[in-house]
């Protein structure tokens, strides 16, 4: 059982953290969070008897912990840094027995016990074939390994890591997090992580406290820390989480920070589905575009992506063909817009109408393109129907382009042309469409 | 590497500890034997073992001494004998407080006269030559003058509770110039005594008598007995001071502890042979680069090697020059620097690779 209670500490005059709470019992493993300066290392330095807080206390299992002999908290706690510098070159084997130094006398040399745990620390982290070599000839990677079988050779009941993973490859990330997550469990350790990467913390924590400027932001269960809103207000980012189908975790989708570019006043529909468009809406939002989408069914990743990135969307039922209702509502969309794109989706009975939806922009001459990544045949379930719609609507003189990137180039192109006929005629723009008015918006969910 | 090998392999290098430094101990004896044996009066071999033979009580009755002559028994007793026993004790006390300080430092340049002990003594022993004191004082003032030093050094680095080693180095550095400073301004002011002062600062052992070596025996073997008892706290040290912290080291009273006994080793060793260099900063590297960094073993080979090195250079400077003037023998710490430093060169460019501190 440890406790960090009303933890204050300085540097100096400046507060670096300030009344941090947190109690965390056995088995649990904790995942403290938080952008560069938040106080993060320094928590944990507190915690692990370097750093005394000016106000507070760290309580093991009820006793102050700097009132113990620092071999006491040693026995109970072991701390895996950021970084190790060792000074002379010691072969692996000797540094994860230093870590039984605690568990010795004075005058004791280690013993065939001690031996038999540092193997065993050594072959859980798969360290134990280079157990002869100076420790300062390893890699990175192959060193921390190292490191944190010196702290298992500690057998503590608290583990302290400082974003331990920061010299690891992915493989060796997920063994380590992996097995560290299953001694939480299996040994009920109590496990305290630095993490840079909130995917990590996700994937492993039971629960997390994030920081923000030395005080506690947000703390609780993984999934109530860990969402949009606490981490737009703790790292500035938007980001979408959900919960991932394979590891039935929650996972971050950091997004960059959106450019500051120009609004183009110009929009774009979007006839996509099953994920063709997730991608493409982003971009177009960041090039400054506005951006409309549809029909697409409720509970596509489409839509959902659609509906976190606030762009106006036509839906219909989850799993429904496309009724007339939400045709029309699609067709009143297409009108507004002054670009139209139709990504590599496959179609069924249930989108064909979409295809139909399509022709009317032709019909306005609004320039439209066919992103043909795939081609029409493997994804078109209609017997042909999908395939012949296609070819009618290049006839019409919907523009082929190969892939995304094509096709914002030519976007910037046609939009560019458009500037020129909106500048110059724009009164004769407004003329070429004619059945353009303002309209009531039916049918139009705005999500 | 199997399970097996990676174990007998560590049990081969720790079981090898005992054979190594008993190794070194004979080596020791063989140095001093053959160092006995060097120097203008020719004595014999056989005589000499003789002499040594008559001072083992028990084993006396049986050694036949007649054919000795008295002068011998003097030469080897009062003369040879003394000089080499303070080049055994003096090397070993250097080069143990040389690992201390390079341990605590985790850094090469580390030696012995680090925390400003060497300028205490200079200015200690100076004083007292340029006053004309005695032999005995020029000890006991070159003494207190190290320990003083040291304690200015480590008070002055002192922040709150911590005592930093960055900034005992840094201040080790200021004070040493600061009291060097004064010793050579009592070098200039010296006239007819800056010769001794000068011999004093290089280091040697021509004025040494047996009651010298009893009189700093006491804290050389204290202070050394009690570092090495801190020999794993060294090991931990070397991962830093917060991991061995978080290993169970109480770092800042250990630091505390190993620094005290080790400059008290150092002051006691330069108060009777004055300040040879090298032997603290090279010892412990070249023991090191053959040995490998546990300071459990590295700590008593580096002495004895420091013992071995220190006779074998006091031999040569004792017969050096003597095809030239038979009363003129170069101080030790200049046979030292000339000895050591090619040897270290050598050895170090031959095992640069798995060198790295």
């Amino acid at each position: 059982m440890l406790n960090v209670d009303g933890v204050e500490c300085r540097y100096g005059s400046a507060k670096v953290l300030e009344d941090v709470s947190l109690s965390v019992k056995e088995g649990d493993f904790v995942g403290i969070l938080g952008p560069n300066g938040s106080g993060k290392t320094t928590l944990l330095k507190s915690i692990s008897r370097t750093l005394k807080p000016h106000r507070g206390a760290i309580l093991l299992d009820k006793a102050d912990i700097y009132a113990l002999k620092s071999a006491e908290v040693a026995k109970q706690l072991a701390v895996v840094p950021q970084d190790s510098n060792i000074g002379f070159s010691f072969a692996a084997l000797d540094v994860v027995l230093m870590g039984r130094n605690p568990h010795m006398s004075r005058f004791q040399m280690e013993s065939g016990k001690d031996m038999a745990i540092a193997r065993k620390a050594m072959m859980l982290t798969n360290t134990w074939q280079f157990a002869e070599r100076p420790i300062n000839e390893l890699s990175g990677g192959e060193k921390q390994r190292v490191i944190i079988a010196r702290a298992l050779a500690q057998e503590p009941k608290i583990l302290l890591l400082d974003e331990p993973l920061t010299h690891l490859d992915i493989i060796n990330q997920l063994e380590i997090m992996d097995l560290v997550k299953e001694l939480c469990v299996k040994e009920k350790l109590i496990v305290l992580a630095v993490f840079h990467d909130l995917n990590l913390a996700a994937r492993y924590c039971t629960s997390a406290m994030m920081l923000k400027k030395g005080k506690v932001f947000v703390a609780g269960s993984i999934v109530e820390v860990l969402t949009s809103e606490n981490i737009r207000g703790v790292f500035n980012v938007n980001a979408i989480v959900q919960r991932h189908l394979v590891t039935n975790s929650v996972f971050v989708i950091p997004l960059s920070p959106q450019k500051p570019s120009q609004s183009r006043q110009c929009a774009v529909h979007l006839i996509c589905g099953a994920g063709t468009g997730t991608a493409l809406m982003k971009i177009l939002l960041d090039e400054g575009y506005s951006v409309t989408a549809g029909v697409l069914n409720v509970l596509d990743t489409d839509s959902e992506t659609a509906q976190f990135l606030k762009i106006p969307v036509t839906t219909e039922a989850p799993f429904s063909p496309i009724t007339e209702k939400a045709h029309k509502a699609n067709l009143d969309m297409i009108r507004k817009a002054s670009m139209v794109v139709l990504t590599s989706v496959p179609f069924g009975y249930g989108n064909l109408q979409n295809l139909e939806a399509a022709k009317e922009a032709l019909l306005r001459e609004v320039p439209t393109f066919v992103i043909e990544e795939i081609p029409m045949e493997t994804r078109d379930f209609t017997q042909g129907k999908a395939a012949k719609l296609l070819s009618e609507l290049k006839k019409m003189g919907a523009v082929s382009v190969k892939n995304q990137n094509e096709l914002l180039e030519r976007l910037h192109v046609s939009e560019e042309k458009l500037k020129i006929v909106k500048d110059d005629t724009a009164e004769l723009l407004y003329h070429m469409r004619p059945e353009e008015k303002p309209k009531q918006k039916t049918g139009e969910k705005t999500v | 590497m199997s399970t097996d090998e990676v174990e007998s392999t560590y049990s081969r290098r720790t079981s090898r500890w005992k054979l190594t430094v008993l190794l070194l101990l004979v080596a020791l004896f063989v140095v001093v034997l053959v160092s006995l044996n060097v120097g203008y009066a020719q004595i014999p071999f056989g005589n000499i073992l003789a002499i040594l033979g008559k001072q083992i009580p028990f084993l006396n009755g049986f050694v036949d001494s007649s054919l000795v002559s008295s002068s011998d028994f003097a030469i080897i007793l009062q003369i040879r004998l003394p000089r080499i026993i303070a080049g055994v004790v003096v090397g070993a006390a250097l080069a143990a407080s040389g690992v201390v300080y390079q341990g605590v430092f985790k850094n090469p340049m580390a030696d012995s006269y680090l925390l400003g002990v060497s300028a205490g003594a200079a200015l200690g022993a100076s004083l007292s030559i340029v006053f004309g004191a005695g032999l005995g004082l020029l000890q006991v003032a070159a003494f207190l003058g190290a320990l003083f030093a040291m304690f200015l050094v480590y008070n002055i680095s002192r922040v709150g509770s911590r005592v930093p080693v960055t900034t005992l180095l840094l201040c080790g550095i200021a004070v040493n110039f600061f009291l060097y400073a004064i010793v050579a301004l009592l070098q200039v002011i010296a006239g007819d005594q800056l010769h001794s002062i000068v011999f004093w600062l290089i280091g040697g052992f021509s004025n040494v008598q047996w009651s010298h070596i009893w009189s700093v025996l006491p804290f050389i073997t204290i202070g050394t007995v009690a570092a090495y008892f801190y020999a794993r706290d060294l090991n931990l040290l070397a991962l830093g001071e917060e991991t061995a912290q978080n290993l169970g080291v109480n770092v800042e009273r250990v630091k505390m502890i190993l620094l005290v006994f080790a400059s008290m080793v150092t002051a006691a060793a330069v108060s009777i042979c004055g300040l040879i260099g090298f032997v603290g900063l090279m010892i412990p590297h070249i023991t090191r680069l053959v040995i490998g960094p546990d300071h459990r073993i590295l700590f008593p080979a580096s002495m004895i090697t420091g013992a071995i090195f220190l006779v074998v250079c006091d031999a040569i400077a004792r017969v050096i020059a003597t095809p030239f003037a038979s009363t003129l023998e170069l101080p030790v710490g200049i046979v030292t620097m000339l000895a050591g430093a090619p040897f270290f060169i050598i050895l170090f460019r031959k095992k640069k690779q798995s060198y790295a501190l």
